[in-house]
C-alpha cells in the first residue's frame, strides 16, 4: 500500500514542479520536450500492465485455439523485459497483443493497461521493431535516419535540431563507425546484419516513443552482434524507457543483460519475476540449473516439448545410449517438466509479488502518453519522400541505369534494322511494324525494373504500418521521383530511333513521338505498380503483367487491324483500354499522315499516307492525335488512383472482413456451447453470467 | 585420452584416422607483390574413429578454412603447407570426393524425403545391388537419421512449406551417408536451427561415431550448452591459431589454469567465445564511446572486462603452447601417424552405371516437374488462356484480302509472344540448376546426363502444351482443315517452345543471378522477334549484321517461313480490288512477304530442330568448359567470395553472421511477396 502511494508521488511529482520528466535522461528530456514543443505534461514514461490475457484464435475451420492462456504482468520504464520460450509457445503473439497487433483473427480477454488507463497504443507512444530489416539498401545509415526523422518530425522543428537529434539517435544506437556506409542490399554490400538490426530501432526510437516493443531483435546474429544488439536496448531501458522484447536463444552474456524475464511455454506462464531470481526459481521448483550451463539455455532445455519428440525419435530409431546423469531432466519428459513448473509457478511467491505489482501500477492513473504518429504536413511527407526515392533510384543501378541501358541498346538495333525507312511501298508496312514494335516491345521492358519496386514496396509495408506517412505521399513522391529517369530514357532513345529510322520530319512529330513514349513507359510502370499490390509475388507479378500486355499489344491494331477485331470482348471494351491502342492510333497518325509513298509497281501514282491511315490501318483520321496522348496520359492517373484504392483496400477493408468472418464463426461456435452450458447451470447464476463473446467483442474493440 | 571407442566390439568398420600438422593456409595475393594473408598458422591435431570433433571460433578465425583443407576443398588461390594423413598416408583428396555437408541444404523442395533418399541411392549406389538392397539401405538410413515421421513428408521450397530446417539438415546428412564414408565433414551443421532441433542433429552425429565408429569432424559456430556438452574433442581457433585442442571436457580446465575461469551459470562454449572474440573490443569500445553507462558500474573482478580480447588471446594461444595439452597432442600425433591403417577408399562419385543414372534423373526430374505448379503447370494454363484469346481474336480467319496480314500476325504472335512466356517456367529450372551444380561437385552424374534427362522429363509437358496451344488456334482460326498442316503446326510450336527452354538453359549457365537471366532472356527473344521476318520482311534487313549472320541463327525465321509456307501454300485469297483475279497464296508468300519458295516447309522445321541440338550441345559444351578450367575460375571464384566472406576477409566488417551464404538463384532477390 505504502508502495503505492510513493509511486503515485512519484507520478505526480514532475507536473507538480514542472520540469523534470520523470527518469529521462538529459539528453532525452531536451529531445522529447523539443518534440512535444510544449512545457512538460507531466511523467512521459510508460508504465504496462497486463491481467488475465488470454487470445483465442479462430482457425480456418471454425476451431479455436488458446494461444496465450492467463498471462498476468508488467513492464516498468527503466526495465528491459525479455519474453523468452521455446517457438511456439505465444511470445510474438504476447508481443503483438500488447502492442495492439493482433491479426483480425484473434480475439483477446483481459485487460491491458497503459498507465493504468486503457488506451489503444498508437505509433508514436510505442514503437515496434519487427524482424526483417526492410531498409533502403542505397541509403547510408546516417541519411536513413535523417530522411525517416525528417518524415515524421514536425516542420516547424528547425533542420540543425533533427540533425542534431539524428546525430543524437546514431550515438545512443552505436551507430557512428558506420554511419556514412550504404546499407546494402541483395546485390549490394553494406553494413553488417547487427548494424541493419539496429538502424531499424533507431529509426523507431527516433520519435522517442515511451514503450519500445521488439520481435527477436537478434535472432540471426552472432554473438558478438547479438550483445551489441542488447547492451544498446539495455541502455534505452535505463533512459527512461519501457523495452520490451522477445528473445529466442539467448548466449549466456546476452541473458546477463536482462532485468525482467517474462518465461513462456505453450501459452503459460511459466516464469515471471527479476531475470536474475530465475535461476532459483527453477531450483526451487527441483530443477537446478547444472554448473557451467547457460541458465537460458537450462531454462528453455526443461521447457521445451521439442526435447520430448527429439528424444523419443532417437530412442526409437537408434540403440540409443545415453550418458548417464544425474539430471532430472533425464527422468522424466519436458512436458512433464513444463506443467510442473506451471504449477510449481501459481503457488510461488513470484506470482502473488507480481499480480500485487500490477494491481498496484494499475491503480495510479498516469499521463495519458500523447498518440503521435508523424507530425510532418503532407506536404513535407510527399517532399521528403520524392526526395529520398530519388535518391535511391538515382543510385540502385537496376532500378532505372540499367534499364536505360536496355533501352538504348534495344533502340540502336531497331534503328539499324529499320535504317532510313525512306517512303516506298513496301515502308508503309515497315513504319508500321517499327511503330508496334517500338510502343509494344520497348515499353514491355520496363517490366525489367519491378524487382526494385517490390524492394520499395517492402520498405513502404513497414513504414505504412509504423504509420509515417500516409499512401498519397507514397504514391504521389513515386511518380514524381521517377518522372526525371523516364524522361531522361525515354527522351535518348526515343532520340535515337526518331533520327535513325527517319520517321516523319518535322519537330511537332518529333516531340510527338517521345511524348507518346513517355506516357507509354509511364502507364506501363504504372500499371506494374497496381499489379504489385494485388498479387502475392514477385513472380506472378512479373507473369500477369507480362500476360496483360501480350493481350493488349494483340488488341493494339497492328496484329489485327482494328475493324477486324471481333466486336464482343475483343474490341469493346478490351482494345480502348489496351494503352497500346492509343498510342499505335496517335503515331500512326503522326508518321504517316502528310506523306507521300511510292505505289507498288514505280508506274503507279503515289499514295497519300491519309489514305493508307484510313484503308490499310483503318484509324481514325478525324480525332487528333493529341487526343490520342491525352488519354494515355490520363490513363496513368486511372492507374495510379486504382494502386491507391487496393492499398487501401488490402490495408483496411480486407482485415475488416477477416475479423468479420472469424467473429462470426466464433459466435456461432459459442452460442452453441453457450447454450448448452447455460443450460446446465443453475438459474439463479444465469442473470450474473457475461457471456463470454461479448467480453470478447468488447475487449478486441478496446484494446 | 581417446582409445578408440568400440574397440572391443564385434565387427566394426574400420576406422579412419586423420592427423594433420602444421597445417598453415595462405592466401596468394592476386598481385603477388605482397606476401598473401595467412588463414591459418601452423596447426596440428588428429580425428580419430568413434569420436565427434568440433572446430570452434569466432566468425573470420578460420574454422570453415580448417575444415575445407582438411576436406580438400580449399580453393585454388590457398597454399596449403604441413601434411594431411588418413591412416597414415598422405593423400590428395580431390574435390567432391569426400563425405562433406555444405551449409546450405541443396534439396528438390518436391520430393518427399524417402524419394528423395532413394533417388539419391539409385544414382550412386552400384548396379549391382537389387531393388530391394537398395530400399534397406534407404530404409536404414532414415531410421539412422531419425526422419521416419517425416519420410513421407515433402521437403518444401520457397512457395511451398515442408519438413523443418532441422528435418533438412538431417536429409542432407543421410544423403552422404549413403555411401557409408568412413569419415564425414560437416560445415556449421546447426546454423539457423533452434536449441532442439541442433541438439538432435548432434546427437545422432554423436551415435554415429559410437555405433558406426565413424570419424566426425563439424564446424560449429554457437553452440548452446545441451550441443556443447555432446562434443568428444574441440578444436579452437582465433585468427587462424590453436587456443586449445584435446578433449573437449577439458577445456574448461585449460581456461581456468590459462587465468580465465568459466564462471558457473554459463555455458562454457560462450565463455570460450566471449574470451577470444575480438569483436567484443569493438563492441565494448563502441559502447563506451557512445552510451554514458548511467548505472552500470560493472565489477572490475571479471578478468574480461580489465583486458581486450586482444590480450586474452594473445595469452591463451602462448599459454596453450607450453600447456601439457599441446605435449599430450604432439604426442599422439606421432604415435598414431605411425600407425597404418587400411587404406581409405573414397567413392569417386557413382558407381551406378549410365544407363541406370539416366532412368533415374529422368524419373526424379519428371517427379519434379509434376509436383512443381510453377514449372509446367502454370505456364499450361497460361498458355490455354492466351491460346483462346488468340484464337477467338483471329476467329474464323478466312481468305479476305485483309486475311493476309491477319494470317501472318497471328502467325507471327504464336511463335514469337508465345514461345516467350516459356521464360515463366526459368526460376523453378534454376532451382533444379542449383542441385544439379551441388550434385555435379560431389560428382554423383556427368554432364551429359543431366542435360539429357532434362530434354526427355520436360518432353511429355511440352507436348501437352504444344498440342493444346495448337489444337485451339488451329481449329479456332480455322485457316486449314486437315490433319498434316494441324500435326506441322504443332510440331512446329514444339520446337519453338523447346528452343527457348534450350536458350534459357545456356543462359541459365551463364549469368549470374535470377534477374540477369530474365532480362538476357528477354533481349535474346526480342532480337529474335524482331529479326524474324515478320516485323521486317527478311529481305528489307539492313544485309550487315542483322541479315547474314543473325537472321539465318535466327530459330524464329525458319519457324515463321515454315509456318507462313504451311498457312499460305494452297489457299487463295479475295484480292485488294474486287473483281481483280484471286491471289494464290505462293504468290502472297512471294510478293507481301518476300519468300523465296526454293525449298519445302519440312527443311525449315528440320533447321529449326537442327538449331535445337545444337542449343543443347552448347549448354552441355558450357558446363564442359566451366569444368575444365574450373582452377582458373575457382580461383576467381575465390577471390570473389573472399571479398564477400568475413571468414577470410578479417577485419572488414566481421562482426556479423553475414558470411555470404550463396542463395540459390531463385532466392536471390527474395521471391517472396512485394505485399503480405
Amino acid at each position: 500500500m505504502k508502495n503505492a502511494v510513493m509511486a503515485e508521488i512519484e507520478a505526480s511529482k514532475p507536473s507538480s514542479n514542472g520540469l523534470i520528466a520523470g527518469g529521462l535522461s538529459p539528453l532525452s528530456e531536451t529531445l522529447w520536450r523539443e518534440k512535444t514543443n510544449t512545457e512538460l505534461l507531466g511523467d512521459v514514461s510508460a508504465r504496462l500492465t497486463w491481467k488475465d490475457l488470454t487470445v483465442t484464435v479462430a482457425l480456418g475451420n471454425g476451431e479455436t485455439q488458446r494461444v496465450l492462456e492467463g498471462l498476468t504482468g508488467f513492464a516498468e520504464p527503466g526495465c528491459f523485459t525479455a519474453l523468452m520460450g521455446p517457438s511456439g509457445s505465444g511470445k510474438s503473439t504476447l508481443l503483438d497483443a500488447l502492442s495492439s497487433r493482433l491479426a483480425s483473427n484473434a480475439f483477446l480477454s483481459g485487460v491491458i493497461l497503459l498507465n493504468g488507463r486503457k488506451t489503444k497504443l498508437t505509433f508514436g507512444t510505442a514503437a515496434y521493431v519487427t524482424q526483417d530489416d526492410n531498409l533502403i539498401g542505397t541509403l547510408t545509415v546516417r541519411e536513413t535516419i535523417m530522411y525517416s526523422a525528417r518524415l515524421r518530425l514536425p516542420d516547424q522543428m528547425e533542420r540543425e535540431s533533427k540533425r542534431a537529434l539524428v546525430e543524437g539517435t546514431i550515438v545512443e544506437m552505436g551507430l557512428q563507425d558506420c554511419a556514412d556506409t550504404v546499407i546494402g542490399n541483395w546485390h549490394l554490400r553494406g553494413i553488417s546484419g547487427g548494424e541493419k538490426r539496429r538502424v531499424s530501432i533507431a529509426i523507431e526510437i527516433l520519435m522517442r516513443p515511451r514503450l519500445l516493443f521488439l520481435d527477436e531483435p537478434t535472432s540471426g546474429l552472432d554473438s558478438a552482434s547479438a550483445f551489441f544488439v542488447t547492451q544498446t536496448l539495455r541502455g534505452l531501458s535505463r533512459d527512461g524507457r519501457t523495452v520490451i522484447a522477445s528473445i529466442h536463444q539467448p548466449s549466456s552474456e546476452v541473458f546477463e543483460l536482462f532485468d525482467q524475464l517474462y518465461l513462456l511455454s505453450g501459452g503459460k506462464t511459466v516464469y515471471f519475476g527479476k531475470a536474475s531470481k530465475a535461476f532459483e526459481f527453477f531450483s526451487e521448483a527441483g530443477f537446478p540449473c547444472p554448473s557451467l550451463r547457460n541458465p537460458s539455455d537450462h531454462f528453455l532445455r526443461c521447457i521445451n516439448s521439442d526435447f520430448d519428440k527429439v528424444k523419443a525419435t532417437l530412442k526409437g530409431s537408434m540403440k540409443a545410449r545415453f550418458e548417464r546423469s544425474d539430471d532430472p531432466l533425464e527422468k522424466m519428459t519436458t512436458s512433464e517438466a513444463t506443467r510442473r513448473l506451471i504449477e510449481y509457478y501459481r503457488r510461488s511467491q513470484y506470482y502473488y509479488t507480481a499480480r500485487e505489482k500490477v494491481d498496484e501500477i494499475s491503480r495510479v492513473k498516469g499521463t495519458i502518453l500523447d498518440p503521435g504518429g508523424s507530425q510532418a504536413s503532407f506536404f513535407m511527407q510527399s517532399y521528403v519522400l520524392t526526395k529520398r526515392s530519388f535518391v535511391n533510384m538515382s543510385r540502385d543501378f537496376g532500378y532505372y541505369w540499367l534499364r536505360l541501358i536496355i533501352y538504348l541498346v534495344v533502340t540502336v538495333c531497331i534503328g539499324t534494322i529499320y535504317l532510313n525507312v525512306g517512303t516506298a511501298y513496301s515502308s508503309i508496312l515497315a513504319r508500321g511494324a517499327c511503330a508496334s514494335f517500338v510502343f509494344g516491345f520497348v515499353t514491355f521492358m520496363s517490366i525489367g525494373g519491378f524487382p526494385s519496386f517490390v524492394e520499395d514496396m517492402k520498405v513502404f509495408q513497414r513504414e505504412r504500418l509504423n504509420g509515417h506517412y500516409g499512401v498519397i505521399a507514397f504514391v504521389i513522391s513515386n511518380t514524381v521521383s521517377a518522372m526525371p529517369f523516364l524522361i531522361l530514357i525515354t527522351f535518348l532513345s526515343g532520340t535515337i530511333c526518331y533520327f535513325m529510322v527517319r520517321l516523319h520530319p518535322g519537330i511537332i512529330h518529333y516531340l510527338f513521338f517521345v511524348l507518346c513514349l513517355y506516357a507509354s513507359v509511364t502507364v506501363v510502370e504504372s500499371l506494374m505498380m497496381a499489379i504489385a499490390s494485388v498479387v502475392p509475388n514477385f513472380l506472378m507479378g512479373i507473369i500477369i503483367g507480362a500476360g496483360i500486355q501480350g493481350i493488349f499489344m494483340l488488341v493494339s491494331g497492328y496484329f489485327r487491324l482494328p475493324k477486324d477485331i471481333p466486336k464482343p470482348v475483343w474490341r469493346y471494351p478490351m482494345s480502348y483500354i489496351s494503352f497500346h491502342y492509343w498510342a499505335l492510333q496517335g503515331q500512326y497518325q503522326n508518321d504517316l499522315s502528310g506523306l507521300l509513298f511510292d505505289g507498288q509497281s514505280p508506274y503507279d501514282f503515289k499514295i497519300p499516307g491519309d489514305y493508307i491511315l484510313e484503308q490499310v490501318f483503318q484509324i481514325d483520321v478525324h480525332r487528333s492525335k493529341w487526343w490520342d496522348l491525352s488519354v494515355l496520359f490520363s490513363m496513368i492517373i486511372i492507374y495510379r488512383i486504382i494502386f491507391f484504392i487496393t492499398i487501401k483496400i488490402s490495408e483496411d477493408f480486407a482485415p475488416w472482413i477477416r475479423g468479420y468472418i472469424a467473429r462470426r464463426r466464433l459466435q456461432q461456435k459459442q452460442n452453441l456451447q453457450a447454450s448448452a452450458e447455460l443450460a446446465n447451470r443453475t438459474p439463479s447464476l444465469r442473470a450474473y453470467v457475461v457471456p463470454p463473446t461479448a467480453s470478447h467483442s468488447n475487449s478486441s474493440e478496446t484494446v | 585420452m581417446g582409445e578408440m571407442a568400440g574397440e572391443g566390439e564385434a565387427p566394426q568398420q574400420p576406422g579412419a584416422i586423420l592427423v594433420w600438422e602444421d597445417l598453415t593456409a595462405v592466401v596468394a595475393n592476386p598481385g603477388g607483390r605482397k606476401p598473401g594473408r595467412k588463414l591459418l598458422q601452423g596447426l596440428s591435431g588428429y580425428a580419430l574413429p568413434g569420436r565427434l570433433l568440433a572446430i570452434m571460433g569466432p566468425s573470420g578465425s578460420g574454422k570453415s578454412t580448417l575444415l575445407d583443407s582438411l576436406a580438400g576443398r580449399l580453393g585454388r588461390n590457398v597454399v596449403l603447407s604441413g601434411r594431411v594423413l588418413l591412416n597414415g598416408k598422405k593423400r590428395r583428396t580431390d574435390y567432391g570426393v569426400v563425405a562433406y555437408v555444405t551449409q546450405e541444404n541443396v534439396l528438390l523442395g518436391t520430393l518427399t524425403v524417402r524419394e528423395t533418399i532413394t533417388y539419391s541411392a539409385h544414382l550412386r549406389l552400384p548396379c549391382s545391388l537389387t531393388k530391394e538392397e537398395i530400399a534397406k539401405v534407404v530404409e536404414t538410413t532414415i531410421d539412422e537419421m531419425g526422419l521416419e515421421d517425416c519420410a513421407d513428408g515433402l521437403v518444401g521450397n520457397w512457395h511451398m512449406r515442408g519438413i523443418s530446417g532441422g528435418e533438412k539438415k538431417r536429409l542432407c546428412i543421410s544423403l552422404e551417408l549413403l555411401t557409408k564414408p568412413p569419415i564425414l565433414f560437416l560445415d556449421e551443421p546447426t546454423s539457423g536451427l533452434d536449441s532442439a532441433a541442433a541438439f538432435f542433429i548432434i546427437q545422432t552425429l554423436r551415435q554415429m561415431t559410437r555405433d558406426g565408429n565413424k570419424t566426425i569432424i563439424s564446424s560449429i559456430h554457437q553452440p548452446s550448452s545441451e550441443v556443447f556438452a555432446l562434443f568428444d574433442d574441440l578444436y579452437l581457433l582465433s585468427g587462424g591459431e590453436t587456443v586449445y585442442f584435446g578433449d573437449a571436457k577439458l577445456a574448461t580446465k585449460f581456461f581456468s589454469e590459462a587465468g580465465f575461469p568459466c564462471p558457473v551459470r554459463r555455458n562454457p562454449s560462450d565463455h570460450f567465445l566471449r574470451c577470444i572474440n575480438s569483436d567484443f573490443d569493438r563492441v565494448n569500445a563502441t559502447l563506451r564511446g557512445s552510451m554514458k553507462r548511467i548505472t552500470e558500474a560493472e565489477s572490475s573482478s571479471d578478468p574480461l572486462l580489465r583486458l581486450g580480447t586482444m590480450e586474452i588471446k594473445a595469452l591463451l594461444i602462448d599459454k596453450y603452447k607450453s600447456s601439457e595439452y599441446a605435449m599430450m597432442a604432439k604426442r599422439k600425433i606421432a604415435e598414431i601417424s605411425k600407425i597404418e591403417g587400411f587404406t581409405v577408399e573414397f567413392l569417386k562419385g557413382s558407381l551406378a552405371s549410365w544407363w541406370k543414372q539416366l532412368r533415374t534423373l529422368t524419373s526424379r526430374s519428371f517427379i519434379n516437374m509434376c509436383r512443381d505448379i510453377g514449372y509446367y503447370w502454370l505456364r499450361i494454363i497460361i498458355y490455354i488462356v492466351v491460346s483462346l484469346c488468340v484464337g477467338s481474336i483471329y476467329f474464323d480467319v478466312g481468305t479476305s484480302y485483309t486475311a493476309i496480314l491477319a494470317r501472318a500476325s497471328c502467325g507471327s504472335f504464336i511463335s514469337g509472344f508465345m514461345t516467350f512466356m516459356s521464360i515463366g517456367g526459368f526460376p523453378s529450372f534454376l532451382e533444379e540448376m542449383v542441385v544439379f551444380y551441388h550434385e555435379r561437385k560431389n560428382g554423383h552424374y556427368g554432364v551429359a546426363v543431366y542435360t539429357l534427362s532434362n530434354f526427355l522429363s520436360a518432353f511429355p509437358f511440352l507436348v501437352a502444351v504444344s498440342i493444346a496451344t495448337a489444337s485451339i488456334t488451329f481449329f479456332m482460326v480455322k485457316a486449314h482443315n486437315d490433319f498434316p498442316h494441324y500435326a506441322y503446326f504443332a510440331i512446329s510450336i514444339y520446337t519453338g517452345i523447346a528452343i527457348v527452354e534450350s536458350i534459357m538453359m545456356v543462359v541459365a549457365s551463364v549469368v549470374p543471378n535470377f534477374l540477369m537471366g530474365i532480362v538476357a532472356g528477354a533481349g535474346i527473344m526480342g532480337i529474335v522477334m524482331m529479326t524474324a521476318g515478320f516485323f521486317r520482311l527478311l529481305r528489307d534487313l539492313p544485309k550487315p549484321i542483322w541479315r547474314y549472320p543473325i537472321s539465318y541463327m535466327n530459330y524464329g525465321a525458319w519457324l515463321l517461313q515454315g509456318n507462313y509456307k504451311n498457312d499460305f501454300i494452297g489457299a487463295t485469297f479475295d484480292p485488294l480490288v474486287p473483281g481483280d483475279p484471286k491471289l494464290s497464296g505462293e504468290f502472297v508468300l512471294y510478293d507481301t512477304f518476300g519468300l523465296t519458295l526454293g525449298h519445302s516447309k519440312w527443311i525449315d522445321l528440320l533447321i529449326a530442330v537442327i538449331i535445337l541440338i545444337v542449343y543443347r550441345i552448347l549448354f552441355f559444351l558450357i558446363i564442359k568448359f566451366k569444368e575444365s578450367t574450373t582452377p582458373f575460375f575457382r580461383e576467381l571464384n575465390a577471390k570473389v567470395t573472399s571479398l564477400r566472406k568475413p571468414s577470410f576477409n578479417l577485419r572488414k566488417n566481421s562482426f556479423s553472421l553475414s558470411n555470404g551464404t550463396q542463395h540459390p538463384m531463385a532466392l536471390q532477390e527474395g521471391l517472396s511477396s512485394p505485399l503480405p
